[in-house]
């Protein structure tokens, strides 16, 4: 009896340490990870508040011994010639993300509701002819629509970037919301459709309601792609005045190679919307991928 | 609507088929509104500019010629190609790179995800962090990286000197033999938080029930793991790795930023590549023609893609 106890003691005990020894082992993996993720950013912040002349020094600092605003001053103020170009590419960036996110939604929610609900002849074929987009990189299409674009007259203007940048979001857009119509019950519906309600009464009122942690994580994730896109607004756009912030940032940063102050600042500045956008809605794109995408 | 279309199927049993699928087509004819629009845009955004792709990949065009006085050369693009050196340095460069930069941010994706899967103090933060290189922008991160890297201010290098490793800070992406290796480290701190988040979403899938049977049958960690955790993920895990090879295979701002392709070739991969030729050196013959290869190995990719989402439909019709 007391052998029996000991060794099912000694067989726990071993166990905890066993598994210890793989917490142990994620602890110092999420150290790690921790250190390749985040002091690249902490370079970057530590970088953007050393005046030129501390930036160029070696040494390095780690942390600047006198720590100077100057660069963030000088992007955000709107006397100064940089100043300006940056906070009209800002405002451009922001009209671009913002006009691409609202008609992602309009076009991906119908779609998206039309493949998860009817069965028309080629539905499959069609849902997997726009999940096919997302295989193909932006450069083979940049010769074709340039030419494109100049044909229906949208060259230098924001509307050819918001026509192209909409085609990225879609896939994934429909993708993830197909998943969310899927889960709502029809028998939803169905009792809306008997009390009388239209299909589109019942789609706004019960189907629209249920499925807003689906458009919001659509909306993030197509206003984050439209901000941080860079092939086609290098391509498709030359006036200075039109520049979407990634683009900008190059064009001025080719011109003023050894600013790095001002150059991590300024990617600071461009990383800090889409990045608490992401933060405070990170649940909802979470959760859209648990209930659409990745669910058996 | 799937229970009207039920009752119509029923009503009329299967006839001949091209004018049974016509009248289908007809029946339904409301439905495809809600994806014209959706349908549309694709169309003009994609199937226009594949057409003209191929096409324009059987035509010489010389710098300085206006496009439209393209000259037919048949195959010639496509010749040139496959002889020329160039072609296999660059294909080799974006097989390391789309393979190393795939295995990488899958692997430590997901095992980020196993690591933060129990709850612990301060999770939700790390999750937090972890994920911001994937939210910012390619080219911020280019710049970062850059100037990580810098060949006489970059904080690396001071390190490696300070400690004694190095005479001098080492040329990382100046060089031939550390380019390549130093841009993957760039676009695995980019890809693997979308390995995590959607190995966190499959994470959250697998039934707990399972995982508690499976410990009071005396499996250990690592058998839980082996035998119930990875095949619920097995699905999860192909897509993730398909849409991780195919960004990877189509990136083109790290580098580009970073190098633009140097030092001499040897931080090319296609995209790059066929970026320069069109844009840099107005060969728009040959850049078609490379693009209409790089179709032919994407759409077997694509093939792949589709099979692992059409069996993850196949299991949701099941269950």
């Amino acid at each position: 009896m007391s052998t029996i106890a000991e060794t099912a003691s000694r067989d726990q005990i071993r166990r905890r340490q066993r598994v210890d020894g793989w917490r142990w082992a994620g602890r110092l993996f999420l150290v790690f990870m921790l250190l390749y993720t985040a002091l690249p950013m902490v370079w970057m912040l530590s970088t953007s508040i050393k005046s030129g002349f501390a930036a160029m020094q070696f040494s390095p600092q780690l942390w600047p011994d006198q720590p100077t605003l100057a660069s963030y001053q000088k992007l955000l103020d709107p006397q100064n010639s940089v100043g300006q170009d940056f906070l009209r590419f800002f405002w451009n960036s922001l009209i671009v993300s913002t006009a691409t996110t609202i008609l992602s939604v309009i076009v991906a929610v119908p779609a998206a509701y039309a493949f998860s609900r009817f069965t028309f002849p080629g539905r499959n074929f069609l849902f997997f002819a726009v999940l096919l987009r997302n295989m193909f990189p932006a450069v083979i299409f940049l010769v074709p629509l340039f030419i494109l674009m100049r044909a229906i007259g949208l060259v230098n203007t924001h509307g050819s970037l918001v026509l192209t940048y909409l085609t990225f979001g879609l896939p994934l857009a429909i993708w993830l919301l197909k998943g969310f119509y899927d889960n709502i019950p029809v028998q939803l519906e169905q009792a809306a459709r008997i009390d009388g309600a239209t299909r589109f009464q019942a789609f706004m009122l019960i189907v629209m309601p249920l499925s807003t942690p689906g458009i919001i994580a659509t909306a993030i994730y197509s206003f984050i792609g439209a901000w941080n896109e860079y092939i086609y607004a290098y391509t498709f756009l030359s006036k200075n005045e039109q520049l979407t912030l990634p683009v900008g940032i190059q064009r001025f940063f080719s011109e003023n190679t050894t600013d790095f102050p001002g150059l991590m600042a300024a990617s600071f500045m461009m990383s800090v919307p889409v990045v608490v956008l992401f933060l405070l809605l990170q649940r909802y794109f979470v959760r859209a991928l648990t209930e659409g995408a990745v669910k058996h | 609507m799937t229970i009207v279309s039920g009752k119509a199927e029923a009503r009329r049993p299967l006839q001949s088929g091209r004018s049974d699928v016509l009248r289908k087509m007809w029946e339904h004819r409301a439905d495809y509104a809600y994806v014209l629009p959706a349908i549309a845009v694709m169309l003009v955004v994609i199937a226009y500019p594949i057409y003209y792709t191929i096409e324009l990949s059987f035509f010489n065009t010389p710098p300085g010629l206006q496009l439209r006085d393209k000259i037919f050369v048949g195959f010639n693009n496509y010749t040139a190609i496959l002889t020329s050196g160039v072609f296999w340095q660059v294909t080799f460069n974006t097989l390391i790179w789309t393979a190393a930069s795939t295995f990488f941010s899958f692997v430590l994706g997901f095992a980020a995800a196993l690591a933060l899967h129990r709850d612990f103090i301060g999770r939700g933060v790390l999750r937090a962090i972890l994920i911001i290189p994937w939210v910012i922008s390619a080219v911020a991160a280019s710049y970062i990286w850059k100037w990580i890297y810098h060949s006489d201010f970059g904080i690396i290098g001071a390190v490696l000197v300070e400690l004694g490793w190095a005479e001098r800070p080492p040329n990382f992406i100046d060089s031939v033999s550390t380019v390549l290796p130093s841009l993957i480290v760039v676009n695995i701190w980019r890809e693997f938080p979308f390995a995590m988040i959607m190995m966190t979403a499959g994470l959250q899938t697998v039934p707990e029930q399972l995982l508690r049977a499976a410990k009071v049958d005396g499996a250990n960690a690592w058998q839980r793991f082996w035998h119930v955790t990875f095949p619920h993920l097995r699905n999860v895990s192909t897509v993730t790795i398909l849409l991780l090879a195919v960004a990877n295979f189509n990136s083109f701002i790290i580098p580009w930023i970073m190098t633009g392709g140097g030092p001499s070739n040897a931080s090319h991969i296609w995209i790059t590549h066929i970026y320069e030729l069109a844009f840099g050196r107005q060969r728009w013959g040959v850049a078609a023609a490379y693009s209409v290869l790089l179709f032919l190995i994407l759409m077997t990719l694509g093939y792949f893609y589709v099979r692992a989402l059409s069996s993850n439909e196949r299991k949701e019709g099941n269950a």
